[in-house]
């Protein structure tokens, strides 16, 4: 994937250049705005493929950010960083229509698995009957699994995490990401409640290979690797 | 946003004073009627009782001054005289005592007795109705005077439409002016009503009318106003000062979660069982702790409180929730049995509803021996049950495991703060639930129910 144009608007410089060390390792673009006004203008002016919105700004506050940027017609997907974490502020952030929620403190892997996934969210890849990925192959239709042409018994659930893995194949998928597009939920368990599911698609998976199909990563949830 | 904003009329204080002022009307109305009727009638009686007796009384004289053919000859000028001054046309009868007529203009005696000076209604022959007053006037003379009286009956006849008309027409304009500002006071009523309502279930609420005139209703909608904006800076500022708490305290854990972060970049922990390691896993727990507390008393604020819930289909969810516990419970040794009513919806916000269940069921994971099961049922209501066979509740903490880090004694190797069951206690009662302990043979019962 090209690299991405990201607009990050937020006020801390501390935790702004956390951010921009990270982006730059990953080659992709970080534009920095420092107050909710300058970021309203810029992402009016320049083009970008995510904007990354603190909550709480000295001038204009991120969720008014966001409502007027989508006033003004700007669909460019946000993801809203804050301090302010509970479900409650989540609520208020997705009604003021912020696409991603990430609560301060977070994992830096997780913010760029959650930007780049956003980003292709908004590009609309369409996948086809049969997703293949190094030797994993999805027949979306008939609902079935395949390791190096050997068929594997998923359950229906099963199949559905297999199938979202498939669909971000290379790409780290995080937990929240999981449980929002598989399992339909908007919320942060406090319990490890999805890596339970993702181990045991994984024995699946690796049942009688001897190369790992599922990498976690640490800090932001798993990737599908191209196995044998 | 709500419904049934009208008060039923019947209970409506408006409409009872509307529909009593209508019954006096109507009351009014018909006694004055009665009485005008009951004066008139009695005095056109009087008067023609006395034309009737003055008359008898005239002829009388004229009998003992001129002796019976004078009688005779004035019965008879009378009678050519028409007289029709009041309309009461007048009949005269001279009769021998046995009533055979020997003169005026009627033949046959009433049924009035002479010797008596008996007076009254009675019909003539030719069936035409007339007052009538009798005489003895000698050992076998007598006389009757009568009068037609249809010109009085017409009056009041004429007295009682003029009553029904003037009545009805009062009548029909006192309901008009009764309906007409009952619907006014009740539509100033339901509007305030309409605002308290909105306000107590959480919605934005204006009790104030702009075009009042200013009475009693609008100076009660002004303090109401009052008190409600009051009460919504309490809340505003309640809700600031909790994300302020939680930005104040988070900032900073995220600069220290940084360092730790790049100090382990430099030194890695393999196996992420290092004291740096730990102590990120130390920083996310505060934060998920103070979250919950914040939670807690968010959604106890918010109890009864409609804004911000929606029509969720809860036995989806439940089944979306069970799947995803699954793969845990049996990871546990347990085995998860659903009982999921379809079709069962209600009025919530899904990511704590979620919550709510989930820290249940984590519950039961967390103390349920392997081997146990644990069940999750939904039937309408909502009634949620999450049970278990596991060890129970010890009795002795049954009073206060919703209460906020409590903890029993054989809980504390257990990971956790104590405060999942206080914040879904919390959840059930912003959604008008309650969360309680059922009574069960074994294990744990937990039934989240419409409050009773």
């Amino acid at each position: 994937m090209s690299s991405l144009n990201i607009l990050y608007v937020e006020d801390d410089p501390l935790a702004a250049s956390a951010v921009q060390a990270l982006v730059g390792q990953g080659g992709d673009r970080l534009a920095w705005e420092q107050s909710g006004r300058a970021g309203l203008q810029r992402a009016a002016a320049d083009q970008f493929d995510v904007i990354i919105l603190d909550r709480m700004l000295p001038d204009l506050d991120g969720l008014s950010v966001v409502t007027r940027l989508r006033a003004a017609g700007v669909e460019t997907p946000v993801l809203m960083l804050s301090a302010l974490g509970r479900s409650e502020n989540r609520i208020e952030g997705l009604d003021a229509g912020v696409d991603d929620y990430l609560a301060k403190p977070y994992e830096p892997q997780e913010l760029i698995a959650r930007v780049k996934a956003l980003h292709r969210r908004a590009s609309g890849k369409v996948h086809g009957a049969v997703i293949i990925y190094g030797a994993l192959e999805c027949h979306v239709k008939a609902r079935t699994a395949f390791r190096a042409g050997r068929h594997i018994a998923l359950s229906p659930r099963e199949f559905e995490l297999f199938r979202y893995f498939m669909e971000n194949a290379g790409e780290t998928v995080t937990r929240e990401m999981l449980l929002r597009d598989v399992w339909n939920m908007n919320f942060d368990p406090q319990t490890n409640v999805v890596d339970v599911n993702i181990g045991r698609l994984r024995r699946k998976l690796e049942d009688g290979f001897t190369t790992p199909a599922l990498e976690t990563i640490w800090g932001a949830g798993y990737r599908l690797t191209a196995c044998e | 946003m709500t419904s049934g904003v009208t008060s039923r009329r019947g209970a409506s204080i408006v409409w009872r004073i509307a529909t009593a002022s209508l019954l006096v009307a109507i009351l009014a109305v018909t006694l004055l009627f009665a009485a005008s009727y009951a004066t008139v009638e009695r005095s056109t009686h009087e008067a023609l009782a006395a034309t009737v007796t003055t008359d008898l009384a005239g002829l009388i004289d004229i009998h003992a001054s001129g002796g019976e053919a004078e009688l005779l000859r004035r019965v008879a000028d009378r009678r050519d005289v028409v007289n029709l001054e009041d309309g009461r046309r007048p009949h005269y009868l001279v009769a021998r005592t046995n009533g055979r007529p020997i003169g005026g203009d009627l033949h046959v005696w009433p049924p009035l007795s002479a010797a008596l000076s008996a007076e009254g209604y009675v019909t003539l022959p030719d069936r035409t109705p007339v007052y009538a007053r009798a005489a003895r006037l000698g050992p076998d003379l007598q006389l009757l005077v009568a009068r037609e009286y249809a010109q009085d009956r017409a009056t009041l006849k004429r007295l009682a439409q003029i009553f029904l008309g003037v009545g009805a027409a009062i009548i029909i304009a006192v309901a008009l002016i009764a309906v007409l500002t009952a619907r006014g006071l009740a539509k100033r009523i339901d509007r305030i009503q309409e605002g308290l309502r909105n306000a107590a279930e959480g919605y934005p609420a204006a009790l104030e009318s702009p075009s009042g005139p200013g009475d009693e209703i609008d100076e009660l909608a002004r303090q109401g106003g009052r008190l409600l904006a009051r009460q919504a800076n309490l809340v505003r500022l309640q809700k600031n000062m909790s994300d302020h708490v939680a930005h104040e305290i988070r900032t900073p854990l995220m600069h220290l979660d940084g360092r730790l972060a790049a100090a382990l970049q430099e030194r890695p922990e393999p196996g992420g069982t290092g004291a740096l390691t730990r102590s990120r896993g130390d920083i996310r727990s505060i934060v998920a702790m103070l979250d919950s507390l914040l939670d807690i008393a968010s959604n106890e604020g918010r109890r009864g409180d409609l804004a911000g819930l929606a029509e969720l289909d809860l036995s989806a969810l439940l089944g979306d929730l069970a799947a995803l516990y699954e793969g845990s419970v049996e990871e546990a040794g347990l085995t998860l049995e659903t009982a999921i009513e379809p079709g069962v919806t209600m009025l919530g916000e899904r990511m704590q509803i979620v919550r709510l269940v989930s820290n249940l069921l984590d519950n039961a994971i967390k103390y349920v021996p392997a081997g146990g099961t644990v069940s999750l049922k939904l039937s309408q209501g909502p009634r949620i049950m999450v049970a278990d066979d596991g060890p129970g509740i010890p009795f002795e903490d049954r009073g206060r495991i919703f209460e906020r880090f409590a903890r029993s004694a054989g809980q504390v190797s257990q990971p956790g703060h104590g405060l999942g069951l206080a914040l879904a206690r919390a959840i059930a009662q912003r959604h008008g639930l309650v969360l309680r302990l059922a009574d069960s043979p074994r294990g744990a019962c937990f039934m989240v129910e419409p409050e009773a």
